[in-house]
């Protein structure tokens, strides 16, 4: 094993104040279990996680220089993964194989994600393969109407695990599901009440990217979310008086060509990214004969991928935005004249 | 030493990912791109040029330019050398209403 080149696979904890991470990761990381794992967290949990690599993360933030607040990179959270990297290299510390980051209750996950993503060095040496965000069952409701970090948290994450489902009903559970799934229809939404090792490979297993969630979310229809008047502007916490969360879908018929969607989607994200709280999408791009994958939160595109093959016949665009304040009809209305304006066929 | 960094490395500046080897290679890409972004450029007096494939010169007609990564830059710049926001929901709207 090449210490230096290793690009170690991360996992973003996320969840509200109280819903459980320490705990779950408590129960997930022992023995052996947590070996090779290096757990990085933000706040002093109750419970110990004595097997692991411990790495205190202190506040300090550092603004990118091409982002906003909300692409605002968490410079603590850098020097940590380097120096947790450098100390592996050496050898200082047990060569750890992934990493666990558990944030605050409080934090939003879009700088954190960032990090991953933008900054030159962390994106050499580690890889965020999945978001999880722990709800709790109990105070869910409470929650998401005051504060706009819960939603921030449920609408960047890949999987949800609902926690505390023990001190509730089966029909609480299952209309707290449908309200998560409204908000993020593309995740994954598991119950906390699995064995260790279920549990475990929830917490390690890579998000992945399934074709048919797109198309189910425009079959099923666009919805909206309506918010207590506590839900603010997510990345911001701003008051913000319209605060639905919308999801929508647009279907583009013909081959997208790259050039001029790379052009729209920058402006727009780069305009409207704050009310942009995800971006999925399935492409059809001109010349390519696979479809490619388009995965945003907020003004962070990943890395655009190819799948093998289309899930069905169909070929079209598609793309769902969940977005906060803002039409999914204007934004393809915007799309179509951008398109037409560049004197290329929508 | 950007290539070496990894400077060009924004999602927008891969090129058509799936596109096959046949395909338009990507310095060709990046200057069609860098062309359809005149489009919109030009029209409100800047103008953008490729700089060694790695990164991009916006120009105003001031005199003013700056070096700049990729187009989520592109377009932050440009606002800040317009004094106003470019906002893809209305461009072209009224493009739209003349034609009407």
């Amino acid at each position: 094993m090449s210490l230096a080149y290793d690009i170690i696979p991360v996992t973003l904890v996320t969840g509200f104040l109280g819903s459980g991470k320490s705990t779950l990761l408590a129960d997930v990381l022992t023995g052996d279990a947590a070996r090779d794992t290096a757990v990085l967290v933000n706040e002093f949990g109750e419970v110990g996680l004595d097997h692991l690599l411990m790495g205190e993360v202190d506040t300090q933030t550092v603004l990118l220089d091409n982002g906003c607040v909300c692409c605002s990179i968490r410079g603590e959270l850098k020097d940590a993964l380097a120096g947790l990297f450098s100390k592996r290299a050496r050898g200082d510390v047990p060569p750890f194989s992934r990493v666990v980051i558990e944030t605050t209750g409080l934090a939003t996950p879009a700088p954190i994600i960032a990090t991953l993503l933008a900054d030159l060095v962390i994106r050499s040496h580690y890889e965020l393969k999945v978001t999880i965000t722990v709800v709790d069952a109990l105070n869910a409701d409470a929650q998401r109407a005051r504060y706009p970090e819960w939603l921030a948290q449920i609408s960047a994450t890949d999987r949800i695990m609902i926690s505390k489902g023990d001190l509730t009903t089966a029909p609480h559970i299952d209309a707290l599901k449908q309200s998560l799934r409204t908000i993020n229809p593309f995740a994954e939404i598991v119950e906390r009440n699995s064995s260790p090792d279920a549990l475990r490979e929830l917490l390690f297993k890579p998000a992945r990217f399934a074709p048919d969630s797109v198309q189910s979310v425009c079959e099923i229809g666009a919805g909206t979310v309506r918010l207590g008047k506590g839900g603010g502007r997510l990345a911001h916490r701003v008051d913000f008086e319209r605060s639905d969360i919308v999801s929508s879908c647009i279907r583009i018929e013909d081959p997208l060509d790259w050039q001029v969607f790379t052009l729209w989607f920058t402006m727009l994200l780069n305009r409207h990214g704050d009310k942009i709280l995800r971006v999925k999408g399935l492409l059809a791009l001109e010349g390519a004969d696979r479809p490619a994958v388009l995965h945003a939160v907020q003004h962070l595109v990943h890395p655009v991928l190819h799948l093998e093959e289309w899930p069905d016949a169909s070929r079209a665009s598609t793309l769902v935005f969940i977005t906060e304040g803002l039409d999914g009809a204007v934004i393809e209305a915007s799309y179509r004249r951008f398109c037409a304006a560049l004197k290329v066929a929508a | 030493m950007c290539g070496l960094l990894g400077g060009g490395n924004h999602w927008s500046n891969t090129t058509a990912p799936g596109a096959g080897a046949g395909s338009q290679n990507a310095r060709r890409q990046r200057l069609l791109q860098a062309a359809l972004a005149n489009r919109i450029l030009i029209p409100l007096r800047l103008r953008l040029d490729d700089f060694h494939g790695q990164s991009f010169v916006l120009s105003s007609p001031t005199g003013a330019s700056e070096m700049v990564g990729d187009f989520a830059q592109v377009w932050k710049v440009a606002e800040r050398m317009l004094g106003r926001a470019l906002d893809p929901l209305t461009l072209f709207q009224v493009d739209e209403e003349e034609h009407a």
